[in-house]
């Protein structure tokens, strides 16, 4: 039997808890999926489910097995998003560091413009995004999982070949700026993304927060939208990359980034990596972060 | 070696070594009774700085106490002829003669540049060469003094004193680089042959040797692998190396009533400014973490 399709029968029905609505989530109609059950239950040799006039409920046993069940459909998934990644071989797979938040849009599309030209003549889209902490950049990058990686500098980058540091200006955000506060002035902790993203570059900038005048406190905020609630709510400041309507503010420590790639020898011949490299240095480099 | 199931202690050093922002090398090694070592990546060549006074010292008494030198022999250190440095003669400012073995306790007690180069010009570059040789470690451990090294760091960074060229190796916004960094340049070894001169040291008897190990146990710092033992009745005899973003130690752990432990901890920083309290107290935590199951009682 196709176990992974059962599986998602198990799973579709324990979720719905009614064979109908869990059939109408599947796209298909109730009497196959109830057979479809009846054949997984055959196949396990244990019954999942218990069926009385006020509907289904899932037994001990399945309770027991929906785990694990859970983890066969999610690696499913995972194998076919990675094998998607692998079919696209012109594209480049491109690490960028969560930090860079609402810079990163303007970043992919000059690239995309810089790139389609000259590296990816013959592609379509340029890039496949991937937004994350700078230390799972590096670690996909050392597994062949990315091509090129914009990292938060500094960070350990063992076994990979890094251009020079580029250095964005940055500016406090939910404070009154127009009214002269810098760092020194803010009495809240600032909103920063989790330590294990970058552990050297996080602890440098609570050491420039200090050095600066502040007190240093943090907040770590998971992503971009707990930040941004974050200070909404007046509970924490901003430090982040300017935007062109927003000069940078000197007071604030910059936002330090550096390109990386795997070693010569180690790269995808269907991509040129250092056209790549250069045209994220040139977007990032050209005047404040769009 | 005993082989040991260290794989849980490996992964715990790696986590501290990624927390702390660090590329580490651990060897850690009990140095009298059962053998048994604690590894981490300890084949990997890297500059060692300042650590290669510690195999010449080791040279230098295993001379002394085969007769060929003389351990209250004079050396004179010319003020024109001292490469300055932080600590020790190299920061004085006029001529200062010593003993060869005052110039290996300052050489080894506050890691003086002067007296490591003087110590270098005293037994001689090939004679040290034959003896690690004839040790079975690797040349490059002492393959030059301090001297060499700070001209190298000046070039490598275009500046004219070494004040200059620490605040470009420091620099925030550069990854600024040398040929120090680099074993292939720079006096060289893994944390494993560090840690067989510990061995090799911790072997000998004689007076020789045990003048080393006091200087040893003087050592004027305490905040990197001593940061892992803040506990007054364990003696501590190490050598630090220092250079930029590299920072070492090679020591030895001494639990009253155990055997005593050395242990290797080769750093090399991703963040590049001079200090770094963060890092100096992962050398200690990795120090402990490594230590730790290798301790045992001596009556074993």
């Amino acid at each position: 039997m196709d176990l992974l399709k059962h599986l998602g029968f198990f799973a579709a029905v324990a979720d719905a808890r009614h064979f109908g609505n869990a059939a109408a989530d599947l796209g298909m109609t109730q009497p196959p999926l109830s057979q479809g059950i009846l054949r997984l239950e055959r196949h396990l040799g244990v019954r999942l489910f218990d069926r009385d006039a006020r509907g289904v409920r899932i037994t001990a046993a399945g309770r027991r097995l929906l785990p694990s069940a859970r983890e066969l459909l999610d690696a499913a998934d995972d194998l076919v998003v990675a094998a998607r990644d692998l079919a696209l071989p012109e594209q480049v797979r491109l690490g960028i560091a969560a930090d860079l938040e609402d810079a990163v849009p303007g970043l992919l599309r000059a690239v995309g413009v810089d790139l389609v030209p000259k590296a990816l003549a013959n592609a379509g889209g340029a890039v496949v995004p991937t937004v994350a902490g700078s230390v799972e950049l590096v670690d996909l990058l050392r597994d062949g999982l990315l091509d090129v990686a914009v990292v938060r500098h500094p960070g350990v980058l063992d076994g990979l070949t890094a251009g020079p540091v580029l250095v964005l200006p940055t500016r406090l955000e939910g404070v009154d700026v127009g009214a002269g506060v810098g760092l020194a002035e803010v009495r809240l902790p600032v909103a920063v993304p989790p330590r294990h993203h970058q552990p050297p570059a996080h602890d440098q900038l609570v050491d420039a927060l200090r050095r600066a005048g502040h007190s240093g406190a943090v907040v770590e905020a998971r992503d971009t939208a707990q930040r941004r609630a974050l200070v909404a709510a007046g509970a924490a400041v901003g430090v982040v990359p300017t935007t062109v309507e927003q000069p940078g503010d000197p007071s604030c420590p910059p936002l330090r980034l550096r390109v990386a790639v795997p070693h010569a020898a180690q790269r995808r011949p269907e991509v040129d990596h250092d056209a790549v490299a250069a045209a994220i240095e040139r977007a990032l480099t050209s005047g404040p972060a769009r | 070696m005993t082989p040991v199931d260290t794989s849980a202690v490996v992964a715990s050093l790696r986590e501290v070594a990624r927390d702390a922002g660090v590329t580490a090398r651990v060897h850690a090694t009990r140095l009298t009774g059962p053998p048994g070592t604690v590894a981490l990546d300890d084949a990997e060549p890297v500059a060692v700085a300042s650590l290669y006074k510690l195999p010449l010292a080791l040279v230098w008494a295993d001379l002394v106490a085969a007769g060929d030198l003389a351990a209250d022999q004079p050396v004179r250190l010319p003020a024109d002829s001292r490469m300055p440095g932080p600590t020790g003669v190299a920061m004085l400012l006029d001529d200062v003669s010593l003993t060869a073995r005052d110039v290996v306790r300052l050489m080894l007690a506050v890691s003086d540049n002067a007296c490591g180069d003087a110590l270098l010009t005293l037994v001689g570059r090939a004679r040290v060469h034959e003896h690690l040789a004839a040790l079975g470690l690797p040349e490059t451990l002492v393959r030059q003094g301090s001297a060499e090294e700070t001209r190298a760091v000046l070039r490598d960074t275009g500046t004219g004193d070494w004040a200059a060229a620490q605040r470009a190796l420091a620099d925030p916004d550069r990854a600024a680089e040398t040929s120090q960094y680099d074993p292939a340049f720079a006096s060289a070894g893994t944390a494993a042959q560090v840690g067989q001169v510990l061995r090799l040291l911790w072997s000998r008897t004689g007076p020789a040797h045990d003048l080393v190990r006091d200087a040893l146990a003087h050592q004027a710092w305490r905040h990197r692998v001593g940061s892992g033992f803040p506990h007054d009745d364990v003696t501590l005899l190490g050598k630090t190396g220092t250079l930029g973003r590299l920072r070492h130690e090679a020591a030895v752990v001494r639990f009253p009533h155990e055997h005593p432990v050395g242990v290797v901890v080769l750093t090399r920083a991703a963040r590049p400014e001079r200090h770094l309290p963060r890092v100096d107290a992962a050398i200690g935590e990795l120090a402990r973490l490594a230590v730790a199951p290798l301790r045992l009682p001596d009556d074993v």
